[in-house]
């Protein structure tokens, strides 16, 4: 394919859009598996449980994807907690959480995927919104409201994380607990209440990154395994656990993709995660944010 | 109402060695008890096991909050710090990455400090200023002694009646140690604390210990009602002071 400024700024700016989407799966995965050291790679099984929830209320009642999302991410977190809770008890706490931990979660990508596939079939699925359709076309830039939103979104998440760890008592404490866990006990602190809360609140995240998801393209059950190594590349080059690290690492992820796909055919983009993530770790393992 | 330290027949290691045997310590309401011992000697470990993080295999630890007594075997370590009773770690075990403010806050994780946090940490920037120029620092940036008097102020933000610090002068120099220990006596008159000390710096912590003993592999050589019989005794001068 020939190069042209056209297609190589459209390129960019529609792989700076997915970044923004990428900022939202990935910032639960930064939480769990960058701060807390839980594999969960049934992460993305949460996403396209959010995606799903979103087509079932959109199609069923009409209501706005974001919306319902937004309001499953309350029982969401809930339902994050509890599955803490027995992670905690059946592996953590005897110290098996290495393997028999990564194979519960494994397990229960599967689990996740068959029932979303029995409940809602393999066909593709997509919901209906006012701004999935129009485009902003700004010179020979064109800038889909399907993609935006998932920018401003998947942003605005990230930025509201942060200010909640900088900003609450608790948030201090899941960062305190992924420095040191002994240090928070010897202050009077429960590692596995906060961890707790953390794990929770990655889950809540991955319910609305669901709704974006189905925004930006219609979903089968499967689906989810394609952002696998996504996530864990975006954590592992921002440095495991920096957010701010997360969104650089997104945006990186994000145009390397949709450049990639421009010029070399869309069938490379799914090898430019691993790719990425054996770059960072054969140059600087410790990511671009990492200390 | 008294706040005291028991520790009567204690036995304790790690796996299959035996760090302490038969230890039995005592620190009364409003004492400042010094646990002296060279490296080696289980003065950490009998640290280790009065916060809950290393269960005895014999023996047993009460504490006395306000009158009320507290077995402390079996609890938590956060069980037993939520009682009042905070421990300065050997190796200090400050939150590298948070700033200096951040980990006052986190020290007041208590429910009953939580309520009271502005002006407990007033008070730590009273007592140590040089914190309140560093708030916003990260912990892990700080000097060594800014480190201690961090370490020294997140354990005060609990509000603790019993405060156990371990081995505070270790890699600081001896100017500091001799300000550190100066504070801690400070510290502990201004909120009426009962302490326990680990320390090897013997002339440093007699300058304000009230009573003392002398652990030595893993057992208490000596035991002594003063800072002149611990002085004056065989295994502190051959021990410390270069005699005998």
């Amino acid at each position: 394919m020939t190069f042209s400024l056209d297609l190589f700024s459209n390129a960019i700016v529609s792989g700076i859009l997915l970044g923004g989407f990428y900022c939202a799966i990935a910032v639960g995965i930064t939480i769990v598996f960058g701060m807390l050291d839980i594999v969960n790679i049934a992460h993305p099984a949460f996403i396209m449980t959010g995606g799903f929830i979103a087509y079932f209320a959109n199609t069923q009642f009409g209501i706005d994807p974001l919306a319902a999302c937004a309001i499953a991410m309350i029982p969401a977190y809930y339902l994050g907690r509890l599955l803490y809770r027995f992670y905690n008890v059946a592996f953590e706490k005897r110290g098996e959480e290495s393997l028999q931990g990564l194979a519960f979660f494994f397990g229960l990508l599967f689990i996740i995927e068959v029932a979303l596939l029995l409940i809602f079939g393999v066909d593709y699925r997509f919901v209906e919104a006012p701004y999935i359709g129009p485009t902003i076309e700004i010179g020979f830039i064109s800038i889909p409201w399907r993609l935006l939103i998932p920018l401003i979104v998947g942003l605005g998440l990230v930025l509201v994380i942060i200010a909640f760890l900088s900003r609450t008592f608790i948030g201090k404490a899941i960062l305190a607990v992924s420095q040191d866990p002994l240090a928070l006990r010897l202050v009077g602190g429960s590692p596995v209440k906060v961890k707790e809360v953390a794990f929770g609140l990655s889950i809540a995240t991955a319910i609305l990154a669901g709704a974006l998801l189905i925004i930006i393209q219609p979903i089968e059950p499967s689906f989810g395994r394609d952002f696998i190594g996504r996530v864990f590349c975006i954590t592992v080059l921002g440095g495991m656990t920096s957010l701010p690290g997360t969104i650089v690492a997104s945006m990186i992820l994000g145009v390397s993709e949709s450049l990639t796909s421009t010029f070399l055919g869309p069938s490379w983009s799914p090898a430019i995660a691993f790719g990425l993530l054996l770059i960072t770790l054969a140059v600087r393992p410790v990511g671009i944010f990492g200390r | 109402m008294g706040n005291s330290l028991s520790i009567e027949n204690v036995s304790a290691g790690y796996g299959s060695v035996t760090v302490l045997s038969d230890v039995s310590v005592h620190a009364g309401d409003g004492e400042t008890v010094v646990l002296l011992g060279t490296n080696g000697n289980g003065k950490t470990t009998l640290m280790r096991c009065i916060t809950g993080q290393v269960v005895p295999s014999r023996g047993t630890i009460v504490a006395e909050i306000d009158g009320e007594r507290h077995n402390l075997i079996g609890l938590s370590t956060e069980e037993i710090v939520d009682l009042g009773i905070s421990l300065v770690p050997e190796g200090r075990r400050l939150f590298p990455r948070l700033t200096v403010e951040e980990n006052l806050t986190l020290g007041a994780y208590r429910q009953s400090a939580r309520e009271r946090i502005a002006a407990s940490m007033d008070f730590c920037f009273e007592v140590f200023p040089r914190l309140k120029e560093r708030r916003t620092q990260l912990a892990g940036s700080m000097s060594g002694g800014e480190q201690q008097m961090l370490a020294l102020a997140r354990a005060l933000m609990a509000s603790p009646k019993i405060l156990l610090i371990d081995e505070p002068s270790v890699g600081l120099a001896p100017i500091l140690v001799a300000r550190m220990i100066d504070k801690i006596a400070e510290l502990k008159t201004a909120l009426g604390l009962t302490v326990m000390m680990a320390e090897q710096n013997f002339e440093q912590a007699a300058r304000i210990a009230n009573r003392g003993y002398v652990l030595v592999h893993g057992q208490v050589a000596f035991a002594a009602d003063s800072v002149d019989d611990l002085r004056n005794s065989d295994v502190v001068r051959r021990l410390y002071l270069g005699v005998g």
